[in-house]
């Protein structure tokens, strides 16, 4: 074989989808991301015959693309491993607005992009605690039960970090990195301002040579991701196989399973099927596969509660630029530090704060003070724009650069917040969300803690309006014990489905105060477990 | 990851002149160097390795490009020097000569990227450099064909850029206008090819993912005029930064 057509992917264990047509798979799992590539990981692990079944490409295992907005073309979009089409959004009843959420598509999914950012959650966000109680009374699946699998998540992740000062739980097996000069003099004047700063929990192997590939494609097995933790070591069992640049759009049902699954591969269709289907495309997608494979049930699958696509959640993101004392360095672009002195406050359910990724120049400045209600209210005047650049410029030569700071609000669940099908175009799912007054309010007493504690005249909230974290979307198949108010029970299964089971961030019904990853993927391998469970009893019986 | 292997450069069209110049000048450098031309008449006595292939067929250049593979490994560095120039009127060419000259200028120096790409994408770096002119915005008379494919080539290099500066900036990609008028003949002012050459090897060491996508006029980066609303704007953000230049001569 000519070199020049040397394979250049490491994942090479693609089949023609006309061929994965011809067989019934032990285990279809719909989405390569988090959920799906260690759910399925952990199916080809137990002997399950698996076929990922991936809506974008495989890409080349040397890319280090970043996560961009641009371009908006499909064809380019899917060729860069971004999710190809628009969302619709009509936020707080404004305007109907549409835009490229923050989600990859190709092998790992969003997670491929993701800052690895693997953070426990605490009890209180799953569980009813002594004088906290839980919003919806606890998930059906108890901080507890959720422990080991939260363990053989961070395993599988390689996630290092330090112990939470102000928690119980341990913290990752793994030891955090060596820290710069600049990040030490940031613990210390934290910690100096009487807060609890550890180091952020992250899914990297830092193998020599580590470049830290945050928010882009990491092009060795370092950063631990849907692909490198998921789909690469799945097919490594031999047992699973992969179809990329697959669309699903139709799951057909036939006497309370999915009996086939309707893809499309360049142009043309194809039938799947399988006796289980891990549903695992993201709590955008997900949901709106469901809402719209109306061939049994007008409402969609697995909708007999109604609640499919409902009781959407997003993490509210406060940005905040933080510089450093006079004479210290600024810490720049780090993603070290974590911290939860503000993740309850008298009650209120907030989250974490963490060091983001990003270095406050005087340009990012600027785009934020370009979007503050106060100049966006006078921006019609000319030079008003230009005013706030000169702003940020002087403030960058005054007081060096910032480190930012992003805080995560938890959102609880609303079932007016859904995902909902576009009337005219099925790829796009349609968000509608309001901001409800119990969140604002709870946004109102973390600002104000915030700057409290941070101190008022080195800080500064750099979005005056909440913002929605549209890469951290969940709760749209909510699990739960009441059939009418969930989709899914406690096993990740349909209520109304007994062969669909899903593993993405959808099964969530509420949002926690933190990043979603560990979660995703804990509840994937438990869910994974109960389904390989099923599998071998049936292969006992059917001996 | 990984430890550093010695450069593979893979120079086309290495008749006399420009080409066979970059051979010597890389191999100074300790780059082990192929060399490819139509004509396999002119070079013995040369370093690095001659390989007789048409870059105008897709089969010669992957056959070149894995006898290099084999013999000095994957090639890291590609410089497509390979052109024809036609003194020729329009009103005389005919859609076979006009075609010709594209096929050469343009279509060999896609036949020799293509090769080489999926080693440099594998290893998720690697180096090309087009020699181009700035033809394409002024065509001199009698030079349709080879206006319009050099002015084509130009646009190869940003569309590569396009499409893989993203995914792999290790993979640095440029345009390099020599200015050696080769083979124009008559010009004054042109570079003593030996002279060009240097540069171009400095070029070709140059691996900064900074660098991709630069347009490059004989020993100095171009940027074509900036008005200076831009350039002010530019020092005030402190984002103005000085010309690239290719460096001393080694002698």
């Amino acid at each position: 074989m000519s070199r020049s057509r040397a394979r250049v992917s490491s994942l090479t264990e693609t089949t023609p989808v006309a061929i994965a047509a011809l067989r019934n798979w032990d285990a279809i799992v719909i989405g390569t991301g988090m959920g799906g590539g260690l759910a399925g990981r952990r199916l080809a692990e137990r002997g399950l015959a698996v076929l990922f079944v991936e809506k974008g490409p495989i890409g080349y295992r040397s890319e280090i693309q970043r996560f961009k907005d641009e371009p908006s073309d499909y064809a380019a979009r899917q060729m860069l491993g971004f999710w190809p089409a628009p969302v619709e959004a009509r936020i707080a009843g404004g305007r109907t607005t549409q835009f490229f959420a923050p989600l990859g598509s190709g092998v790992g999914g969003s997670s491929v992009f993701y800052a690895a950012a693997l953070e426990r959650p605490e009890r209180h966000d799953l569980d009813n605690v002594d004088g906290f109680a839980h919003p919806t009374g606890g998930w059906p699946v108890s901080y507890d039960a959720f422990q080991p699998y939260l363990k053989q998540a961070s395993e599988l992740l390689s996630v290092r970090g330090e112990a939470d000062p102000l928690s119980v739980e341990s913290g990752p097996d793994l030891p955090a990195p060596p820290l710069k000069e600049a990040e030490l003099k940031l613990f210390a004047e934290l910690r100096q301002a009487g807060l609890h700063p550890y180091r952020a929990h992250e899914a990297m192997r830092r193998l020599p040579g580590c470049e830290e590939c945050l928010g882009r494609k990491c092009p060795y097995p370092c950063k631990m991701d849907g692909r490198s933790a998921g789909v690469e070591p799945a097919l490594q069992t031999g047992n699973a196989t992969l179809v990329a640049n697959c669309t699903v759009e139709e799951l057909f049902e036939t006497s309370g399973r999915i009996s086939n699954l309707r893809v499309r591969v360049d142009g043309r269709e194809h039938m799947l099927s399988a006796t289980t289907i891990v549903l695992a495309a993201g709590a955008l997608h997900s949901p709106r596969l469901l809402l719209g494979s109306q061939a049994v049930h007008r409402e969609g699958c697995a909708n007999s509660s109604g609640w499919v696509g409902r009781g959407l959640m997003f993490h509210l993101n406060e940005l905040i630029a933080i510089w450093p004392k006079r004479g210290n360095p600024s810490a720049g672009a780090t993603r070290c530090m974590s911290l939860r002195d503000f993740y309850t406050y008298r009650g209120n359910r907030l989250g974490l704060l963490q060091s983001m990724g990003v270095k406050a120049d005087a340009g990012v400045i600027a785009a934020h003070l370009k979007r503050s209600t106060f100049l966006r209210a006078i921006g019609r005047f000319p030079g008003v724009g230009k005013l706030a650049t000169m702003t940020a410029l002087l403030a960058a030569k005054f007081f060096g650069n910032a480190t930012v700071l992003v805080g995560l609000i938890e959102d609880l669940p609303r079932y007016d917040n859904r995902v909902s099908l576009h009337p005219n175009d099925p790829d796009s799912p349609l968000i509608e969300y309001q901001f409800s007054h119990e969140l604002k309010r709870r946004r109102t007493v973390f600002r104000r803690v915030v700057r409290k504690k941070l101190g008022r005249f080195r800080t500064l909230l750099l979005n005056s309006r909440p913002e929605l974290n549209f890469g951290h979307a969940s709760g749209t198949l909510r699990f739960g014990t009441d059939p009418s108010a969930s989709v899914l029970d406690a096993d990740c299964q349909a209520h109304d489905l007994e062969n669909l089971f899903v593993t993405d961030a959808s099964f969530m019904p509420t949002s926690m105060g933190v990043n979603p990853s560990l979660m995703i993927a804990a509840n994937a391998l438990r869910v994974a477990d109960i389904i390989a469970a099923r599998h071998d009893i049936a292969l006992r019986i059917a001996r | 990851m990984g430890g550093e292997k010695q450069p593979v450069a893979l120079v086309t069209g290495s008749g006399p002149g420009l080409g066979r110049a970059m051979v010597h000048a890389l191999a100074r450098r300790g780059v082990l160097v192929a060399y490819m031309s139509s004509d396999s008449t002119n070079g013995e006595s040369e370093p690095g390795l001659q390989i007789t292939a048409d870059v105008t067929n897709p089969q010669d250049v992957v056959r070149a490009v894995d006898e290099i593979h084999d013999r000095l490994g994957a090639p890291t560095i590609l410089v497509n020097t390979a052109e024809v120039h036609p003194d020729r009127d329009i009103l005389d060419e005919t859609p076979t000569s006009f075609m010709a000259t594209v096929a050469l200028n343009l279509g060999g120096a896609f036949n020799c990227c293509h090769a080489v790409l999926p080693d440099m994408v594998e290893a998720g770096k690697g180096r090309i450099i087009n020699v181009v002119t700035f033809a394409d915005l002024a065509p001199a008379p009698m030079a349709s064909g080879y206006s319009v494919s050099k002015g084509a080539l130009r646009i190869l290099t940003r569309s590569l850029v396009a499409d893989l500066g993203d995914r792999f900036p290790g993979i640095v990609i440029n345009d390099w206008i020599p200015g050696t008028h080769a083979p124009r003949r008559n010009i004054a002012d042109g570079v003593e090819p030996s002279l060009a050459a240097e540069w171009g090897a400095n070029l070709a060491l140059m691996d900064a993912p900074e660098v991709s996508g630069m347009v490059f006029l004989r020993d100095c980066e171009y940027r074509p005029n900036v008005s200076l609303r831009h350039r002010l704007k530019d020092r005030l953000l402190g984002k103005s930064r000085a010309l690239v230049r290719l460096g001393q001569i080694s002698s």
